[in-house]
């Protein structure tokens, strides 16, 4: 290394360092009142992602049926292996898109904002009672998760009558 | 016995092809285990062949010309073509979805058309918003017996919980919408409770153990997935009244799939639905050749169907009538339950 391009390094080493210094000076960690009320907005919109795969939108079905009667504890439904390709779509689409073909085909309902707020709370509801799994796009996990072992803190406690092993 | 190994070369034929070597190979120690146990069963005597058809799960909406209503009239064309014809069809549960009249009286009207006899056991969706009083007015009794051809049938309300709605202060239609979600927490197990297991005890007190006992109930008898109620909370109770006969065949609706397990004598098999299929709990299968490819969701009609059991002096075969082609071949061709 010669002596301009040591320069070079050293200066931006200490750019880095000074980026680093200033990002932990910004942005100080999150409190644990703060990192409480922030996963408290989560179940909130994992709650309300809930209530919307059982029918409480009523835009989203016309002859009853809702996300949670082929997919109870949003089963088979494998949020983690999106984007994959989609039979029904013909394209590598991404969950949003597939849960708004179920909407409009076998529910026979009308399309949801892919950005709007039901859409990510739906999003949000089937991620959190997958969270853990591995992300793997384009695969489908053979079996669903168990809620009942990895739900702990949802809202909505399970019974206990799960643990049947 | 040669119905062994012809079982093992052609089912390993038809599976490799269906599912490839690496899923057969599950399959092939799962089917074939249940297999061995069920053919080393007594061979029963004083049995006339004959067979039966089960139609279950049809979740009937009030609205006109739903597709359900058409997928149950079609069920019902299914059983009539049957060849030979059945002796009876059973229904095992959820003619309705939201437990209204209308919808009951529509499927009576649907499953009129039936050319053999129906018998009918409830469902939670038939159930919980009069509490079976429409139900009991079209049907009739929920717990019932009978002999036919040498076989002894029984018919039992597995959907019976306890009170959570009286304290809670809900509405008839907050019980009955809280009834209908397949996870719901609130409502707790099911089961039948001490007056049917009364009723069975005094039911089977005078049958031989080689009667052939056929067991009718909504839910399974064995702990599949509590949490979806695919279970009954005292199944360990009726499998102990059951347990002096050689054999007993539990067949059951409510999973919306085909499903086969083997606790002592009890062999069970599950139905498919006519409305739609359920997915396969997180529950590893001790057989798996019982468990039908994932079906296809463009399909309307996929991974649903009917079941027809035929009995003869061996026991009994489940095959599977599909509406569309989501079963492995060892499905279609017959479950030796």
């Amino acid at each position: 290394m010669n002596s301009k391009n040591m320069k070079t390094y050293l200066v931006g080493a200490a750019s880095i360092g000074l980026l680093g210094a200033i990002s932990i000076w910004a942005r100080p960690p999150f409190t644990e009142a703060q990192l409480t009320e922030q996963h408290q907005e989560l179940l909130e919109v994992v709650n309300k992602g809930r209530d919307l795969w059982h029918g409480s939108n009523p835009q989203m079905s016309s002859n009853g049926l809702a996300c949670g009667n082929c997919h109870p504890d949003a089963a088979a439904s494998n949020p983690q292996s999106f984007p994959k390709w989609v039979s029904e779509i013909g394209s590598v689409a991404p969950m949003r898109d597939m849960i708004n073909w179920c909407i409009v085909h076998p529910q026979a309902g009308k399309a949801l904002d892919p950005d709007g707020s039901d859409m990510i709370a739906l999003e949000a509801y089937a991620f959190y009672l997958y969270r853990g799994q591995k992300i793997e796009p384009g695969l489908a996990l053979p079996t669903p998760p168990d809620p009942v072992t990895s739900g702990v803190g949802f809202e909505h406690k399970p019974s206990g009558i799960g643990v049947d092993k | 016995m040669s119905y062994e190994t012809d079982f093992t070369r052609r089912r390993f034929l038809g599976l490799a092809g269906n599912a490839g070597l690496a899923t057969f190979a599950a399959r092939a120690i799962g089917v074939n285990t249940g297999l061995i146990e069920v053919l080393a069963a007594e061979t029963r005597t004083g049995v006339q062949p004959f067979s039966f058809a089960i139609i279950t799960d049809s979740h009937l909406f009030s609205f006109d010309n739903h597709r359900f209503d058409k997928a149950l009239a079609d069920a019902v064309a299914q059983v009539n073509a049957l060849t030979p014809a059945v002796d009876f069809v059973m229904y095992t549960g959820d003619i309705a979805q939201n437990g209204k009249e209308d919808q009951l009286v529509k499927g009576k009207k649907i499953l009129s058309a039936l050319k053999a006899p129906l018998k009918v056991i409830p469902g939670e969706h038939d159930w919980y918003l009069d509490m079976g009083k429409a139900w009991n007015g079209l049907f009739g009794k929920e717990t019932w017996s009978y002999d036919h051809k040498g076989v002894h049938f029984i018919g039992l309300n597995s959907i019976l919980v306890r009170d959570f709605w009286t304290g809670a202060g809900m509405s008839p239609v907050e019980r009955m919408s809280t009834m209908e979600m397949l996870e719901s927490p609130i409502a707790g197990p099911w089961g039948v409770r001490d007056a049917q297991l009364e009723f069975l005890r005094k039911d089977v007190k005078k049958l031989a153990a080689n009667t052939p006992v056929v067991i009718f109930t909504h839910s399974p008898l064995w702990d599949y997935y509590p949490r979806w109620n695919f279970q009954t909370e005292d199944a360990p109770q009726i499998r102990e009244i059951l347990s002096k006969f050689d054999h007993v065949t539990s067949l059951h609706g409510h999973v919306h799939q085909t499903i086969y397990n083997k606790i002592g004598n009890l062999s069970s098999a599950g139905a498919l639905s006519t409305s739609w299929p359920w997915p396969y709990p997180p529950v590893k299968l001790e057989y798996p050749g019982s468990q039908m490819n994932q079906s296809d969701p463009a399909n309307t009609k996929d991974g649903m169907g009917t079941q027809s059991i035929s009995f003869d002096a061996s026991g009994a075969t489940a095959t599977y009538e599909p509406f569309a082609n989501s079963l492995t071949p060892f499905l279609k061709d017959g479950l030796k339950v």
